[in-house]
């Protein structure tokens, strides 16, 4: 790869909406303990777009990218006419169209410039940034990646919560709401942070999903089959393999040693999860970057999460190593960073 | 390399009320051309001689709505003055205000300075129509018709003092202002500079002309470089720039749209005939242009053509462009003209051109050109290096160059070439994890309904941004809507939190059922210090990690206090130890803290008028009234802290619910008690040994009233505490205090302090002697009358207990610091209650320098109520009445009219009324002549003859009579009555 093709990312944004959600009020809302929260899942705290009383979205999808994109801007010392393409990815966009990228775009005064919405799930942020990575070595100055999920679709909290089947009552105690976005440039402007690699590779010919997130239309609105699904026995036998494997990769497709690592950014499934996965990763002396504990799974959101964490510990000249697993089809992804 | 930077902007065109709307109107590709509107003339009104073809053409145009409403009570101008005012004149001075906020300042903020205005316009239609019967001229309509005065209104109004020009070269006319508006920039004729210009087509007249000479389009719409081009149709606008010179620009931190890299304009001379465009002078003005900017035609990537859309004019226009443009390039230039859209603003041309451009190098998109769908294969534009822009064109990255064409009927032709704004970012871009300081946002309106409006307007702008900070608005809007008399404030932290407080305001009143601020006065505040037993652990962490100023001054007062103490007091306090302090401790910290948000607030411009301080807040109290520095009140603070920390520990202090008197008995019966303190007539302290102390609490509870132990180790305030007082005497023996600059209430006199010097005595005798309170703060609140009190300290002690005592009533009592939980916002919230109470802040104080940057916000909302065009007055053939302003149909017909039984007050009511056509409700006696009325030299003439034709009886009264008397309306009758009296007797 040649010097002009480097991608930098020059600043962060964020969007967590309204104040965290603890497992005490969890718990109360579906009937199960606080400690076994904590102890199958391990995530303290989420967000959640909506007012869990009255059921009131408060926040859609684009309110969430659009705080958290405005932000990154802002942060970059850049303004809507310096960006030259948006791309977004979603598991939950809030319409089919217009896309939920375009009412961003709109939102951020953006006008005339590519827009692109991935539908994806916890890989999404990677596939966007290594699209945008490709926009940028193909001249392009500057653009926006953003990432986010909103769960008000799929997780019904006015409903009998006492009846539901604990494998899909661990869907609640999961996820939560929230968006990340980045701004792209050409040049090491703002946190002057160089995508050294990305990786973005399917291997899931022949498997089946790990992970399903359905919707209904007109015409199967009736069915009570469950809008999320996941073979968390798969997940949990095949993520950490696939996570080690993604760092290796990584780390051959730059060329860096363990040792070059400062920080490492891991998979966000759950707070036990991240902590299976970390240990069996065993990188000596490299500090971990993880927010699943206190956002919950954000899905989309999740690697921006990190990189605002990230940020402000790293250093000129340090490295970090982003891996995510996307268990829906078994898309491995991640990517390395170093500040320059 | 240097330039002109276009800094601000506002403008009005045919469908398009603001900028944005422009913008809007430009990138939808949208027309908007219609007919004419019957307020202008009737589409019957042509004579019968114009052809049946030509008719519907003249009869259509492009029309800005509401033209005829104006603010003039904004600008304190008389109903009948702006009734005799060109529209003109009155667009273009709310427009001025509007582009001036657009550049990031107040626009009272230039008043006195040499800023320039300089106007084109072409149109005299309003003179004409008014002044053509000799009979009906009025010294008002004279200045009103006048083309200098919508350049002279602007500086006069605002107060201006450059160069204030009107520019007539007809269709080129506001370009060629811009341009000689640039060149006194250069020359340092001006430092800012206003320019643009402004038509309004009121008759019917130029549009016949356009049909004669075969130039009028038949559908009165303009169609540029089209196959389809037929002709021109006439249409409003109006727009102004504001100009600073480039690096005047960047050193003030303005936005800029673009920079006018350089300018150029000629005449045709005697060509084929006065009217006739000249290709050749043409190509030579873009010649010039490009010379001067010092660039070559390939590097301009486009043109705004002048592009009237008449076949010749095009082809001229073509053709000239050609002669520059056809070079070798890598791209052709692509060329549009905005009459498409909005047809031909004719004195305002130039202006809509240079802000079309000004947009799309802001925007970095060049929206397409209308009608260049059907482009006349006659113009050969590609061969001439030329393109017409059929679709919007996003420009790239990297520095673009454009021109701009303007070009007149008489042969005067314009060209300039912008570039976009300099690429360097304004600020640094802010680190990650930062969190958003919070910011106070103002706003301000000359009357309470302005401010609602204007609160909406805005509220409205932030609610369909993304949620963001607010830090960087706050700071834009402290410096541009500040400056009306009705003023708004409020503290936020995000966009959505300010959009809602700003929609609260504008809808409920501004707080809870007051209607508006205006202050007449500036608050006088008071500061009042409290002392110990207000501490706690990690006091004020919450403002030091908010307020950068806050940060600095716990720093000197630390490093004042270390010097004597050894280690750090701002560690001890920030540490947040849940210990908490030992006397010692707890006497330096509130000291540091004391100092520190005396400081604080100083730098937000926040000084008190006097200050009291209780107990050990003397210390800090001194050092604000200018009698201790820093480093006497630190040592002698230390001093004391030691030794009061070094006495045995033991004794102690009890409050009680009563005053002296009613302790007088007990006192007597315990000798070892002491009163340490009367707090108000209700509120004592007792001092002195643990026993001797639950004997009195006992004591007292057995007569009804309430007692509570204080939270200290020592018998504060008493004869136990000689030891200190002989350690201060000592260690100050050589203190040689300043008078207090500020007038101080001493706590230990339980009055004003005199001529008493606060030395080593002072010192002593004040940790021994009681702590006289109650008294301290009524001789202040007596005899220094603050409207504000605010005290400085951890959390509110002194000012609940004098709300409770009923102490210093009628002044408002504010905390920077609430409690535990305060933070930056606090503060800020003091800083707008402030505001709104008439103080001034040093704004800038209040945000860290990466957030005093200066974002757009959207322009002042001027009232559209008053409506000021009757036709029917315009075309009377009969001897008309005076010019009368038009009374809107929403008004409320006579609302309570100031009923008086004063004869000679309800003649000079009448009179004035008379003679600015004012609503009579608007006139009372306390009405002021200059200030509310905008009454002139002209005007007092006037009522000086109506006065005397209503009161004849008066006889003869002189000018020079008058003009003491010309305050108020009663103070005019006042002075008639009594020259009145003088003259019977």
């Amino acid at each position: 790869m040649t010097e002009a093709a480097t991608a930098y990312l020059a600043s962060v944004g964020t969007a967590l909406p309204g104040d965290p959600v603890d497992n005490a009020v969890l718990g109360k809302l579906l009937g199960v303990s606080e400690e076994w929260i904590d102890i199958f899942v391990g995530t303290r705290s989420r967000y959640f777009g909506r007012d869990l009383g009255t059921g009131e979205v408060r926040w859609s999808l684009a309110d969430l990218c659009a705080q958290a994109a405005a932000e990154a801007l802002e942060s970059a010392a850049l303004e809507a006419p310096d960006i030259e393409f948006l791309i977004l990815s979603t598991t939950t966009p809030d319409t089919l169209l217009p896309t939920t990228a375009s009412q961003v775009a709109d939102r951020l005064g953006l006008d005339y410039l590519p827009v692109y919405q991935l539908q994806a799930g916890c890989s999404g942020a990677v596939q966007a940034l290594d699209l945008g990575r490709t926009l940028i070595a193909s001249g392009r100055r500057a653009g926006l990646v953003v990432g986010g999920d909103v769960t008000h679709r799929h997780l019904d909290f006015n409903r009998d919560l006492a009846r539901i089947p604990t494998d899909e009552l661990v869907n609640y105690l999961l996820f939560g709401d929230g968006a990340g976005a980045a701004v792209l440039t050409a040049e090491p402007l703002g946190e002057q942070v160089a995508v050294r690699g990305v990786l973005n590779s399917l291997t899931g010919l022949g498997r089946p999903a790990g992970q399903t997130v359905d919707w209904y239309g007109l015409t199967d609105r009736d069915q009570d089959r469950p809008l999320l699904r996941e073979d968390y026995k798969a997940i949990e036998e095949q993520v950490p393999v696939m996570a080690v494997e993604i760092f290796w990769e990584l780390l051959e497709q730059v060329g860096w040693q363990v040792e070059d690592l400062d920080h490492l950014l891991p998979p966000q499934l759950s707070e036990r999860m991240t902590t299976r996965i970390v240990e069996r990763l065993a990188v000596p002396g490299v500090h971990e970057v993880s927010c699943v504990g206190e956002t919950g799974n954000t899905g989309n959101a999740l690697p921006f999460l990190q990189l605002a964490r990230l940020l402000p510990d790293l250093r000129s000249g340090q490295r970090a190593l982003a891996v995510t697993v996307e268990s829906s089809k078994w898309i491995k992804a991640g990517f390395a960073l170093e500040k320059v | 390399m240097g330039g002109i930077a276009i800094v601000g902007l506002d403008c009005a065109f045919p469908g398009a009320p603001d900028a944005e709307a422009y913008w809007d109107l430009l990138m939808r590709g949208g027309e908007s051309v219609g007919e004419v509107p019957p307020q202008r003339w009737e589409a019957d009104e042509l004579p019968d001689t114009v052809p049946e073809s030509a008719r519907a053409g003249i009869n259509r145009g492009g029309f800005v709505a509401g033209a005829d409403g104006f603010d003039n009570d904004f600008f304190a101008l008389s109903p009948r003055e702006a009734a005799a005012m060109d529209p003109q004149q009155r667009l273009l001075l709310q427009c001025a205000w509007r582009a001036l906020e657009d550049s990031g300042q107040a626009p009272g903020a230039l008043a006195g300075t040499d800023t320039g205005v300089f106007v084109g316009v072409m149109g005299g239609e309003w003179g004409r129509l008014r002044m053509g019967d000799p009979s009906r001229v009025t010294p008002q309509l004279g200045a009103g018709s006048a083309a200098g005065m919508t350049a002279n209104r602007i500086s006069y109004h605002l107060n201006l003092t450059g160069p204030s020009l009107a520019v007539d070269t007809a269709c080129s006319s506001s370009l060629v202002a811009v341009h000689l508006a640039a060149n006194a920039l250069l020359a340092g004729e001006c430092d800012t500079a206003l320019a643009g210009g402004v038509n309004l087509v009121l008759t019917p007249a130029l549009g016949l002309m356009y049909s004669q000479l075969g130039l009028g389009s038949p559908d009165g719409r303009c169609k540029p470089f089209s196959a389809d081009a037929d002709g021109i149709g006439r249409s409003d606008g109006l727009g102004l720039v504001v100009l600073r010179r480039l690096e005047d620009a960047v050193a003030d931190g303005q936005r800029i749209y673009a920079v006018i890299r350089g300018s150029a304009v000629n005449q045709d001379g005697r060509s084929n005939g006065v009217t006739a465009p000249n290709r050749w002078s043409q190509q030579k003005v873009l010649e010039a242009a490009y010379r001067r900017a010092g660039v070559t035609a390939d590097k301009i990537t486009f043109v705004e053509a002048h592009g009237t859309g008449t076949a010749l004019g095009d082809a001229i226009e073509c053709a000239a462009l050609g002669g520059v443009h056809a070079v070798p390039r890598k791209k052709t230039c692509a060329v549009g003209s905005v009459k498409g859209n909005i047809g031909h603003t004719e004195g305002a041309a130039g202006i809509a051109g240079l802000i079309k451009v000004a947009l799309a190098l802001h925007h970095r998109i060049v929206p397409a050109s209308r009608h260049a769908d059907r482009e006349n294969a006659q113009l050969r534009l590609a061969e001439r290096g030329l393109r017409l822009l059929k679709s919007p064109m996003r420009l790239p990255a990297g520095e673009i160059l454009a021109g701009v064409s303007s070009i007149g009927m008489g042969g005067t032709n314009a060209h300039m070439v912008l570039a976009g704004p300099p690429r360097t970012p304004r600020r640094a871009a802010r680190p990650a994890g930062e969190t958003e300081p919070v910011g106070v946002f103002t706003v301000t309106g000359d009357t309470p309904d302005a401010l609602r409006r204007n609160l909406a307007d805005q509220a409205e702008a932030f609610a369909r941004r993304p949620r963001g900070g607010a830090a960087s608005l706050g700071f834009s809007s402290n410096r541009v809507k500040t400056g009306l008399p009705y003023r708004f404030a409020v503290a936020a932290r995000d966009t959505t939190e300010l959009a809602e407080r700003l929609r609260q305001a504008a809808a409920h009143g501004i707080d809870a059922g007051t209607p508006a601020h205006r202050s007449w006065t500036r608050p006088v505040v008071a500061f009042v210090y409290t002392g110990q037993g207000s501490q706690y652990p990690a006091m004020t962490a919450g403002l030091y990690r908010d307020s950068a100023a806050y940060r600095h001054f716990l720093g000197e007062a630390d490093a004042a206090l270390t010097r004597h103490t050894g280690r750090s007091t701002r560690e001890l306090i920030l540490r947040g130890d849940e210990a908490g302090y030992d006397t010692g401790d707890a006497q330096t910290a509130l000291f540091a803290v004391g100092y520190a948000l005396t400081r604080t607030l100083g730098e937000l411009g926040i000084q008190p008028a006097a200050v009291l301080g209780h107990s050990l807040g003397e210390y800090a109290a001194a050092v604000a009234a200018g009698a201790l520095d820093l480093d006497q009140a630190a040592e002698l603070v230390a001093a004391r802290a030691e030794l009061m920390r070094n006495l045995p520990a033991g004794g102690g202090m009890l409050a009680v619910g009563a005053g002296p008197e009613a302790l007088a008995e007990l006192l007597a019966a315990e000798p070892t008690l002491a009163l340490a303190a009367v707090n108000s007539p209700a509120d004592s302290v007792l001092s002195g040994p643990l026993d001797a102390l639950d004997r009195a609490a006992l004591r007292l509870a057995g007569r009804g009233l309430r007692t509570r132990r204080l939270d200290v180790t020592r018998a504060f305030h008493s004869p136990r505490m000689a030891p200190v007082a002989t350690g201060l005497r000592e260690l100050a023996d050589g203190l040689r205090p300043a008078t207090p600059r500020l007038p101080m209430a001493s706590s230990r006199y339980g009055r004003l302090l005199h001529d008493e010097p606060l030395d080593a005595a002072y010192w002593a005798g004040q940790a021994t002697d009681p702590v006289l309170f109650g008294a301290a703060l009524t001789a202040l609140a007596t005899e220094v009358a603050p409207t504000h009190l605010v005290e400085i300290g951890p959390r509110p002690t002194l000012l609940p207990l004098a709300r409770r005592a009923g102490l210093a009533p009628g002044t408002e009592h504010l905390h920077p610091v609430p409690g535990p939980e305060a933070d930056g916002r606090q503060l800020a919230e003091l800083v707008a209650t402030l505001y709104r109470a008439g103080l001034d802040p040093e704004w800038a104080a209040l945000y860290p320098a990466e957030y005093r940057t200066v974002e757009r916000l959207r322009p002042y909302v001027f009232s559209a109520e008053n409506r000021y065009w009757s036709r029917r007055a315009d075309r009377a053939t009969t001897p008309a009445p005076v010019e009368r302003p038009v009374t809107p149909v929403s008004t409320p017909v006579a609302a309570p009219v100031e009923q008086t039984e004063d004869p000679v007050l309800a003649a000079v009511i009448d009179a004035v009324v008379t003679v600015g056509q004012y609503r009579p409700d608007r006139v009372l006696a306390s009405t002021r002549f200059y200030e509310d009325l905008g009454f002139d030299s002209v005007m007092i003439m006037q009522l000086k003859d109506v006065v005397q034709d209503a009161l004849p009886h008066l006889g003869e009264v002189s000018i020079r009579q008058l003009l003491p008397a010309l305050r108020s309306v009663g103070t005019l009758a006042d002075f008639l009555r009594e020259l009145a009296l003088a003259r019977v007797s």
